[in-house]
């Protein structure tokens, strides 16, 4: 019995550690091919879950939605509904330098809080909506759960392979070149605006899609599911320690950050109530410390970005003066 | 003639990369020197390897009898060697005087004899001192930037192309002023996009090509020079 | 509606939300222009402010106006640690990094926070306060303490940047970074200036801000997209105009319940700040765009 208790237990843990995955090569190429700072993950993650619920949960009242619609093509409006939330604001903001994509990134993060909290008729309000079919949920847990983890895992590789390739072909070149040299790359005619919208909506549509298959696995989404401020931060921690810039750092980064969680969430419950609660905000604090340490003594990360052919020194401030 | 700075054989760049290859050159007291050359020679850079703002890798910079290799630019200004920047050589949004101020932040005391003498450099600048400097016309920021060196006594005066983008009037009046600042006493070391006007002002000039010295001599023998004519005058 | 109830209603808490928002937009402006950028943790900063005033007063049982100094003191000291012990070290590496870092405080300063004071929400007195009857206008008087309070600091603010050296050598700074340090002006001074006044404005904010409402630990969260839309709307590195931001954002987020559900009056900020970064991003005062 303890021993099935643990292979559950391994398979949660393994479920989410791809869905985070996922979210983290999201983040990756926007930030570790583009230089985009988003800190509205949570954002695009609670998008794309209440898309793939709204078309897939059966029919419900005094909301709309329940179209029952096959859990792929969930998945598939999830990363549409994510990618057309981020179109508008990298129009808007990906002209300036990133900081304000980041202040815009938490506002628009904000709204949809707002309207998921707000909107009855479209998220069913605080009770979120339930019955939300689970891929193979008809077996029994233990299998489900297994066979879930191979469909999340099975999409896992197939955007990892999706983005290495991206990463290596002249498109990932052009990337990395707008990122570390700017002007260069401009004044080689490159539209610097539109490929740095391409990357921001891809990204942002793995966030989405990272959001289904969470609100999949879970077989329902609430406003209270997740915490966009924690979730965001995980993330990031989770490709600043992996490396930014190496999609398997920041699969490996998603592993680690996730174990030492979970872990962490282990041991601070055995402790008495009262300090349960405060030791939970501690290991936020904890978390929040270590992306400051990550930063100062190993701002590379675990798997540092792979030095690539087209990779030169990057210029220093004064060679752009 | 005793060198107020001397430069010796100086080598060195930005990062790895040498750009200067054993530039010598000198400038003595009440002088005005002039580095001219083609594009991508070295000019500003060897004007900058003065002020420490490039790695030097061999040769020293000797100033007034200090050697000044390697030392930080704050620690060169309070020495004596203020440098004007060609672009970017104002506050804009600070009034005139502001910008005086400003220049002379590293002075103790009383600023008001630095004033005194900037002002009686430029006395357009006095009666506009309110005015914010974003506001002035090409010729005037440059007085204002100049101005702004002058403010702690220096010895030695860097300017990097003065003239750059303005019209041959204004280029006159900047030549002018330079004369009038050395000779209140300052020498002056300056680097030209506009080699014959710059030469034929210069007491003396530098012609550095590819990060090495080609010719040095007096403005008008330069001019004269065949070689240096064909080089980059136009023949 | 009469135009009296208009005031009372929409436009005298907007002037005082407004404030707030100006006392943390006039901080962010400063960092963003000086130190060149977006400080995320500037809304928890101000949470942390307000709480560091909370302890005061029930610690010492004086009255909250005298807890505001000892709070401005207290947290412009953690800005200037927070920037000396995680950011300094930053300072060479792409300012976007320092971003990051700052979520992460944010994050840290949050939790602080939440293990001292915990989650539930607390004031700094008890008892509903009724407001005074002016000719008509119904204002509180911490309504006006609110307002006076942000008129003299950033008052004192601006006769210290425009006459002190150390003041002028800020905007130089701002202006003009090479040409400042070319003149030889310390820019490590500079930096911890502007922490102690981004820091002490922003106790001061949080501090308000849990005067006229109440305190939670995401109450400075929450103010951070305001304050940054009072920032940018009023252009970015002008302290005048992120006053004149953070009234704007106030009051427009008070009157926006005459048209939208009020879930949403938080997400006029957001408006504000898209659409000044769509048809003017330098701001109504012609800041910078970084």
């Amino acid at each position: 019995m303890e021993i099935l208790g643990l292979v559950n237990y391994a398979l949660f843990m393994a479920i989410f550690i791809a869905i985070y995955a996922l979210l983290a090569l999201g983040l990756n190429i926007q930030w570790g091919f583009a230089g985009l700072f988003n800190a509205g993950i949570a954002g695009f993650f609670a998008v794309g879950a209440y898309t793939s619920a709204i078309l897939t949960s059966p029919a419900a009242a005094d909301r709309i939605g329940g179209f029952e619609l096959p859990f792929v093509a969930g998945w598939i409006g999830a990363m549409c509904a994510a990618a057309l939330v981020a179109w508008p604001i990298g129009k808007i903001c990906l002209r300036f330098r990133s900081d304000y994509l980041a202040i815009a990134s938490i506002g628009i993060a904000e709204i949809i809080r707002l309207v998921i909290k707000s909107e009855p008729v479209l998220t069913n309000g605080a009770r979120g909506i339930s019955s939300i079919p689970r891929p193979a949920g008809d077996l029994g847990y233990m299998e489900s759960q297994a066979a879930y983890l191979v469909i999340v895992l099975a999409v896992l590789v197939a955007v990892y392979f999706l983005v290495e390739r991206q990463f290596n072909a002249p498109w990932g070149r052009m990337m990395r070149a707008i990122r570390d040299n700017e002007p260069a790359a401009r004044a080689m005619g490159k539209n610097v605006e539109y490929r740095r919208l391409e990357a921001f909506i891809f990204g942002s549509a793995l966030m989405g899609l990272g959001g289904a298959l969470f609100a999949h696995f879970n077989r329902s989404i609430t406003p209270e599911a997740i915490d966009p401020m924690v979730a965001t931060f995980l993330v990031w921690i989770m490709l600043i320690l992996g490396g930014s810039g190496n999609n398997r750092g920041a699969i490996l980064g998603a592993a680690v950050v996730w174990i030492i969680w979970s872990v962490s969430e282990i041991a601070t419950d055995r402790l008495p109530h009262e300090y349960a609660v405060q030791a939970k905000y501690i290991r936020l604090f904890l978390i929040g410390l270590m992306l400051q340490l990550v930063l100062r003594f190993r701002p590379e990360g675990l798997l540092p970005e792979p030095l690539r052919g087209d990779r030169r020194a990057a210029p220093t401030e004064r060679d752009r003066s | 003639m005793t060198a107020l700075l001397a430069m010796e054989e100086i080598t060195g760049g930005y990062g790895d990369a040498d750009i200067l290859l054993d530039v010598s050159l000198k400038v003595g007291k009440d002088e005005i020197v002039v580095i001219v050359g083609p594009n991508g020679a070295g000019k500003s850079t060897a004007m900058k390897s003065v002020f420490g703002l490039l790695t030097i890798r061999g040769g020293r910079m000797m100033f007034d009898g200090d050697n000044i290799t390697g030392w930080a630019p704050n620690r060169i200004v309070q020495r004596g060697i203020c440098y004007v920047p060609q672009v970017d050589n104002i506050f804009r949004e600070m009034s005139i005087h502001e910008n005086l101020e400003m220049g002379g932040f590293l002075k103790k005391g009383d600023l008001s004899a630095a004033f005194d003498r900037v002002y009686t450099l430029f006395p357009d600048l006095k009666e506009r001192h309110k005015t914010l400097a974003g506001s002035l016309s090409g010729g005037q920021r440059q007085m204002v930037a100049i101005g702004r060196a002058l403010m702690l006594d220096p010895k030695l005066l860097l300017l990097d192309e003065p003239t750059a983008g303005l019209s041959p009037k204004y280029m006159e009046q900047i030549f002018q002023i330079c004369r009038d600042v050395r000779d209140t006493g300052v020498a002056i070391l300056l680097v030209e996009q506009h080699a014959k006007q710059a030469l034929a002002f210069a007491d003396r000039g530098y012609v550095l090509a590819a990060g090495k010295n080609r010719h040095e001599g007096t403005g008008a023998d330069l001019l004269a020079d065949r070689e240096v004519a064909e080089m980059f005058l136009g023949g | 509606m009469d135009f009296l109830e208009l005031l009372n209603f929409y436009v005298i808490p907007g002037i005082v939300i407004g404030s707030i928002y100006a006392l943390g937009a006039v901080g962010i402006t400063l960092i963003f222009a000086i130190l060149r950028y977006a400080h995320l943790a500037h809304g928890d900063l101000a949470t942390l402010g307000a709480f560091v005033a909370l302890a005061v007063v029930s610690g010492l049982g004086v009255s909250p106006l005298a807890a505001l100094p000892v709070a401005i003191v207290a947290t412009a000291a953690v800005a200037v640690g927070i920037d000396k012990v995680f950011y300094e070290h930053l300072r060479e590496r792409p300012k976007i990094v320092t971003v990051m870092a700052s979520l992460g405080i944010a994050l840290m300063i949050r939790s602080v926070v939440q293990v001292f004071w915990g989650v539930d929400t607390q004031t700094y007195v008890r008892g509903i306060v009724r407001p005074e009857d002016y000719f008509g206008l119904r204002i509180r008087d911490r309504e006006i303490y609110t307002v006076l309070a942000m008129l003299l600091l950033v008052g004192a603010l601006q006769v210290f940047l425009t006459r002190s050296k150390w003041g002028k050598a800020m905007r130089a700074m701002s202006d003009n970074p090479n040409l400042a340090l070319l003149s030889g002006i310390d820019n490590k001074k500079v930096v911890v200036l502007t922490w102690v006044i981004a820091g002490g404005l922003c106790a001061a904010a949080g501090f308000f801000l849990g005067l006229n409402t109440e305190l939670k630990s995401l109450m400075g969260w929450s103010m951070l997209l305001p304050v940054f839309a009072a920032a940018i709307l009023g252009g970015v590195g002008r302290v005048e105009g992120a006053v004149l931001g953070g009234l704007i954002v106030g009051v427009a987020e008070e009157l926006s319940v005459l048209w939208i559900p009020s879930e949403y009056k938080a997400g006029m900020a957001f408006v504000i700040l898209l659409f000044m970064l769509l048809v003017r991003p330098t701001g109504l005062l012609r800041g910078k765009v970084l």
